[in-house]
């Protein structure tokens, strides 16, 4: 049976509150959940008053700035700020994006930071993605040609052929729509999410690919693949502009009218 | 002492979109109709037991509880109409444009409610 409170352990508390010590104007309520594995208690939130003044314009430039000046034990990923790498990805303000694209003027009243929904927490902001990257392992997220490996040509593949991967070749990876999914979070254990499934479609739908079929066979389940019921969580939350449910919704087409 | 590792919230902090909104009432809307669809049947079933029967379900029917759950059942199978055909439109492959979404959500809702009144005007033979 589905759980949709959160069990004991993981209620959250009313943690420390952070005066701001700049004498600033102009502050804001930082809203930040925090869970430390060394201390036995259950995860609280944190307020963080910060002088808005001497910050960038970004979610991360926050985090950072809270980290450096305010309290360091403070824990996120974070790698390339430009939201390439997909690291810093987290629920900001009740929709998971990437902390370093997503800018806080866009936000009104306080703001409050959570990690990635319905994930194993391994400390503060950083949640346990260990099940989607095995997940997308099991897709074979590689070009299968059947090569003996004396050809002498590269395979080639036409513009049109190309444009056929775009919107989908652009993903990070971040887990942002997976971790948005409701079915995801019920059935997070065998249906593939958003992620994978936009990924499975990148590989199916590649035309120098020669295990179409294979790949598509392998995806047609009930669990993998058709607990998506195009809620479209997924795409109002793709810092990157894709579309997993319209993904999700082709490979149900092509399963359907092959 | 270590603690084993809590879930982060989901649930209690997701800000609702329109599109997740629908696809929960329709979820709720379709259950609510499979249980309606049973007791018409029932009640069509009951006419078999004579005109006391029918004339306890007609003293049901227009009472106020009765006239409220006639009306909330022509909502709930109007919604259900009118959503299912943007679910047969995903199943062609059309409409999965995050605005195109958006806009075929709101007028599913509206929409909605436009259906339960031609909905009651017909049944009254007022149109």
């Amino acid at each position: 049976m589905t759980q949709f409170s959160l069990p004991q352990n993981s209620k959250i508390e009313v943690g420390n509150y952070f005066k701001d010590k700049t004498n600033s104007q102009n502050i804001r309520k930082i809203n930040v959940y925090r869970w430390d594995p060394s201390d036995g208690q259950n995860p609280r939130v944190d307020t963080f008053e910060v002088d808005m003044d001497n910050c960038g314009p970004k979610v991360l430039d926050i985090l950072i700035k809270i980290k450096n000046e305010i309290d360091p034990s403070l824990t996120f990923r974070r790698s390339c700020a430009h939201g390439v790498c997909g690291s810093c990805a987290m629920n900001i303000d009740g929709i998971n994006n990437l902390a370093c694209i997503k800018s806080h003027t866009d936000i009104n009243g306080d703001l409050n930071i959570y990690p990635l929904p319905h994930l194993k927490v391994i400390k503060d902001l950083i949640g346990d993605l260990s099940t989607l990257y095995k997940q997308y392992e099991s897709i074979q997220p590689w070009l299968k040609v059947g090569q003996t490996g004396k050809e002498i040509q590269e395979i080639k593949q036409s513009q049109k052929d190309r444009e056929k991967l775009d919107g989908y070749y652009e993903c990070i990876l971040c887990a942002c729509c997976s971790t948005s999914c409701p079915s995801y979070w019920w059935n997070g254990d065998k249906y593939l999410g958003p992620a994978v499934l936009l990924q499975a479609y990148r590989w199916i739908n590649d035309s120098r690919d020669n295990d179409k079929k294979e790949r598509l066979k392998k995806v047609a389940d009930e669990l993998k693949l058709y607990r998506c019921h195009t809620i479209m969580n997924c795409t109002n939350s793709c810092p990157k502009g894709l579309n997993p449910a319209k993904a999700i919704g082709s490979i149900k087409k092509m399963l359907a009218t092959s | 002492m270590e603690k084993q590792n809590p879930l982060s919230p989901h649930l209690q902090i997701y800000k609702w979109q329109i599109s997740s909104l629908l696809s929960i009432t329709h979820r709720i809307v379709g259950v609510i109709n499979t249980f309606a669809i049973s007791i018409i049947c029932l009640w069509v079933m009951s006419l078999l037991l004579g005109e006391n029967s029918y004339e306890l379900t007609k003293l049901f029917l227009q009472s106020f509880f009765g006239k409220f759950l006639i009306i909330a059942l022509c909502w709930t199978f109007s919604f259900h109409i009118l959503n299912e055909i943007r679910h047969l439109a995903w199943d062609y492959g059309y409409g999965f444009d995050l605005k195109i979404a958006k806009i075929t959500g709101v007028l599913v809702f509206f929409g909605s409610f436009i259906l339960t009144i031609l909905f009651y005007l017909i049944g009254r033979n007022l149109i």
